[in-house]
């Protein structure tokens, strides 16, 4: 903001003509720079926002450890589909999709397929009795700090990425599951030659 | 059929808006009066071709005309005629289209009466002002068309929301729409959003006077200012109007016992009112002493700036927020937009600031050109304040990767000094002399009001000593208080000495000086809003606890007994869960509570509904937040008391009550009394334009 300029001015007519200051002007200076700095940074923000969820390429690659205690790494499971599934206790539409994770998880579970549940900004107590009520028994753990949403770009929950065998992203689905999309892509990415 | 004419009225609307943008331009460039002449008929001429537009969509809301996509989106079978009414504003094509009309509608407005006036500054007006119409009624016609229709390509099962047939595509009716968001089926809908709609879009009104002077290098005159200030006035009645209902809406609906949160949406409200606030104060610097021109021009700027910026983080999703919409191409058109608007204001102020220089020196550190100076200051402080927590998760993202979003806390403890500090000024300003204020004179003035609040906030404190800070904003509340009524009683004093009695005196007292009893009427509504403030920030108390039939829980002076659960489906699709309790003070039963928790079944949303018993000195505030599936034997209650909330909800009556005397229009006779008329060499010249 310019100060206050103290001098009393008699005559505003002279003015006109006042020394045009070609020199630098810091008040001009910290003004556009402000200006310049909100508009990246908006601009920067938008760009973000309207990234969408990562659905191709090498899947970013993380650690989780589970409830349970036991820890996985994306990059050292090569060879095998994996599925991430991002959920929350407080979330209704994960309701929907619970049942038919689990019971796609148990029907795969043995033809090199690996279920990941990324719980995504909850409390331990409700998501374990949430896991318990659905009988959840694949792979589920907390996304400290929202790293891994984070580097998966993602919205909300559910959201559901495929990762093929050699770690490439093969789509994402945002929203609940419903039979038998899972199966089929399950199928489709089991199909794939490795390597 | 009908929607065609709806959307043929818009278009025209906008062509109207474009050409009055273009021809006041180049009237204004050429000095060729018609052409601004025809853009202001072009002006007036868009009202009512927007005002069928609007109609239209509200029409169709009401009767559900559901081909098309805005109605089916935000209207249903089961919502109330009322609701559907006010759906208009429930979702983005809608609220975008109502927004252009209410600008468009204060353009018209300006150009209506205040032809003669301003006539200097009019071609830029409307240049800036119909540009920025023309932007809004654009993205109406172009991206978010309320009258866009769904369609089907046989075979797919997507469907495709476009204004006109795609090839191969067949028209889809679906029986029933989705419905209005759960959380805007509400009575607050009535209120909340046109009224703040009215404050966004007004303040563009003293933005293109500002811009106009500046172009047209008037800014040196200070007539224009005095226009601005009166428009500034009315946008600012309405956008707090809308701040006050939408922490009415939040405290009854959104559930979690408080009225303000320090939601981004909240702050992007907040923030153009703190600046539009200041410039209300600077600008009577402008007018009576011809000083802080700088602020005040950049202060109209900077609201309307951060009116603009509130809308776009909110709406864009760039910071989450509860209103934002989904994502569609309005996010990088509204980008360059404001880009445009932002860089344009600050290279023009910049160049033209030789002509906002100020006539009269600062003369004394104590003395009203100080306070206002100071209040200037203060305010642009908590604004940044709050503008840094609204970005926060913004730079945190950019710079660590992770979006920290800072709460409540934050705001608090970083705006509570200042406007502790604010309000301090608030109440010893006006006992600040012009030029230069004698400190001992001052002291003498404030002693009375000093001492008896001294004592009240012994005594009040000790009552509630629960925090040490207690006795500090009390004191400073009762203060305030005592220099306002101060003013008032000194004003009848000297009236009645010349033999008026006390009632007569009062009232001419305040028709003689509207602005200035207005004003410090005004000032009592703020510290009336504050106590709630205080009351929320110190005196808050809450419990929780599972009671069983039958079972009592207590807070305070205050009993809950919990009497019975039941389940019954509710209107607007809606699954109701309702508690009925009993509530006791000192053991006396005082009423029944019935909490709820409604939920929306196709929404899948859930609502939590308080029951409030409120009085002056504090609220019960009950929510209903758990239960025994099976049976309903027993429930969880949180339980809140929010003490002096109810200040709050009457200190907006009074701050709206002191804005209708401050700015009521003058009568002539009182008029010649309060202000000199503009000399003649600065009167418009008769014979050209006028209407």
């Amino acid at each position: 903001m310019a100060e206050i300029v103290t001098k009393p001015v008699h005559d505003a007519e002279v003015l006109e003509s006042d020394r045009p200051s070609r020199r630098f002007k810091w008040s001009t200076f910290i003004t556009f720079g402000l200006v310049f700095g909100l508009l990246a940074l908006l601009g920067w923000g938008l760009v973000q926002v309207n990234l969408g969820q990562v659905d191709s390429g090498m899947a970013p690659d993380f650690t989780i450890t589970s409830f349970e205690g036991e820890t996985i790494t994306l990059s050292e499971l090569r060879g095998q589909v994996v599925i991430i599934n991002f959920w929350a206790s407080w979330c209704p539409p994960c309701r929907e999709e619970a049942a038919y994770l689990e019971a796609t998880w148990r029907k795969y579970q043995d033809q090199g397929v690996v279920f990941i549940g990324v719980d995504y900004v909850d409390t331990e107590k409700e998501a374990l009795a949430y896991m318990e009520e659905f009988d959840i028994t694949y792979f589920n753990g907390p996304d400290l700090g929202t790293r891994i949403s984070h580097d998966y770009r993602m919205d909300g929950v559910p959201e559901t990425y495929y990762v093929a065998k050699n770690g490439e992203l093969r789509g994402v689905k945002v929203g609940p599951l419903a039979s038998p999309e899972l199966d089929e892509k399950i199928e489709e990415l089991l199909a794939e030659q490795y390597p | 059929m009908l929607a065609d004419i709806g959307l043929m009225a818009l278009v025209v609307g906008f062509l109207l808006a474009v050409y009055a943008t273009a021809v006041s331009a180049w009237g204004g460039w050429r000095n060729e009066w018609r052409w601004v002449e025809s853009a202001r008929s072009a002006t007036l001429l868009a009202v009512p071709f927007l005002t069928v537009s609007v109609l239209v969509v509200t029409y169709s809301l009401y009767v559900m005309d559901f081909s098309l996509a805005y109605v089916v989106d935000v209207s249903s079978q089961s919502m109330s005629p009322f609701l559907r009414l006010t759906a208009l504003w429930g979702g983005q094509s809608g609220s975008v289209l109502f927004w252009a009309w209410l600008m468009n509608g204060f353009v018209a407005a300006v150009l209506w009466r205040k032809w003669q006036r301003d006539h200097d500054l009019m071609p830029y007006f409307i240049t800036v002002a119909m540009l920025t119409t023309a932007f809004f009624i654009g993205i109406v016609v172009f991206i978010t068309n309320p009258f866009a229709r769904l369609w089907h390509i046989p075979g797919t099962t997507e469907l495709i929301t476009a204004v006109f047939q795609p090839i191969g595509a067949v028209a889809y009716v679906p029986q029933d729409g989705n419905g209005l968001n759960p959380l805007l089926r509400h009575f607050g809908m009535i209120g909340h959003p046109p009224t703040t709609y009215l404050g966004f879009t007004g303040f563009v009104i003293p933005y293109a006077f500002a811009i106009s002077a500046l172009l047209s290098g008037r800014s040196r005159d200070d007539e224009w200012i005095r226009t601005s200030r009166r428009w500034t006035l009315v946008a600012w009645i309405f956008l707090s109007i809308g701040l006050i209902l939408g922490g009415r809406w939040a405290y009854d609906v959104l559930g979690w016992g408080g009225f303000w949160g320090w939601d981004p949406v909240e702050n992007a409200m907040l923030m153009p009112w703190l600046t539009g606030t200041a410039f209300l104060h600077s600008v009577m610097m402008t007018e009576k002493r011809g000083m802080l021109k700088v602020w005040s021009v950049a202060l109209i700027i900077l609201t309307y700036s951060l009116s603009l910026f509130g809308t776009f983080i909110t709406r864009t999703g760039v910071i989450s927020s509860v209103h934002s919409f989904s994502k569609s191409a309005l996010g990088p058109v509204f980008f360059i937009f404001i880009g445009v608007t932002f860089l344009g204001s600050s290279w023009l102020l910049l160049k033209r600031l030789d002509t906002l220089k100020s006539e009269h020196e600062l003369e004394s550190l104590i003395s009203r050109e100080s306070a206002f100076v100071l209040q200037n200051v203060l305010f642009l402080a908590i604004t940044f304040v709050v503008f840094l927590g609204t970005v926060f998760p913004l730079l945190s993202e950019l710079f660590t990767g992770t979006k920290i979003t800072v709460g409540p806390p934050y705001f608090q403890k970083a705006t509570g000094p200042l406007f502790a500090a604010l309000i301090l000024l608030m109440g010893l300003a006006p006992l600040f002399a012009w030029r230069k204020q004698a400190v001992k004179r001052l002291g003498r003035a404030a002693m009375i009001p000093f001492g008896g609040s001294i004592l009240w906030a012994i005594g009040w404190g000790y009552v509630h000593r629960m925090h040490p800070a207690a006795y500090l904003v009390l004191w400073l509340v009762a203060f305030v208080v005592l220099l306002i009524v101060f003013e008032f009683v000194k004003g009848v004093q000297a009236r009645m000495k010349r033999g008026e009695n006390p009632v007569t005196a009062f009232y001419h007292l305040m028709g003689r000086n509207r602005r200035r009893y207005g004003g410090y009427i005004i000032h009592l509504g703020v510290v009336m809003i504050g106590l709630g403030f205080i009351g929320d920030a110190y005196f808050q108390q809450e419990t929780q606890m599972a009671l069983a039939r039958g079972e009592s829980l207590t807070l305070g002076e205050y009993s809950l007994r919990f009497d019975n659960l039941e389940q019954y489906p509710g209107s607007d699709g809606r699954e109701v869960l309702e508690a009925t309790t009993s509530l006791f003070k000192n053991g006396e039963f005082v009423q029944t509570l019935n909490p709820r928790r409604d939920y929306f079944v196709v929404q899948q949303q859930p609502m939590t509904i308080p029951a409030v018993y409120a009085t002056p000195a504090q609220d019960v505030y009950l929510l209903l937040v758990g239960w025994e599936e099976i049976g309903f034997g027993s429930s969880t209650f949180k339980m809140y008391l929010n003490p002096l909330i109810s200040w709050t909800w009457m200190g907006g009556f009074v701050l709206i009550l002191g804005t209708f005397i401050a700015a009521w229009p003058e009568t002539q006779r009182q008029k010649k009394r309060s202000y000199v008329l503009k000399p003649d060499h600065l009167q418009p010249q008769p014979g050209l334009g006028g209407d």
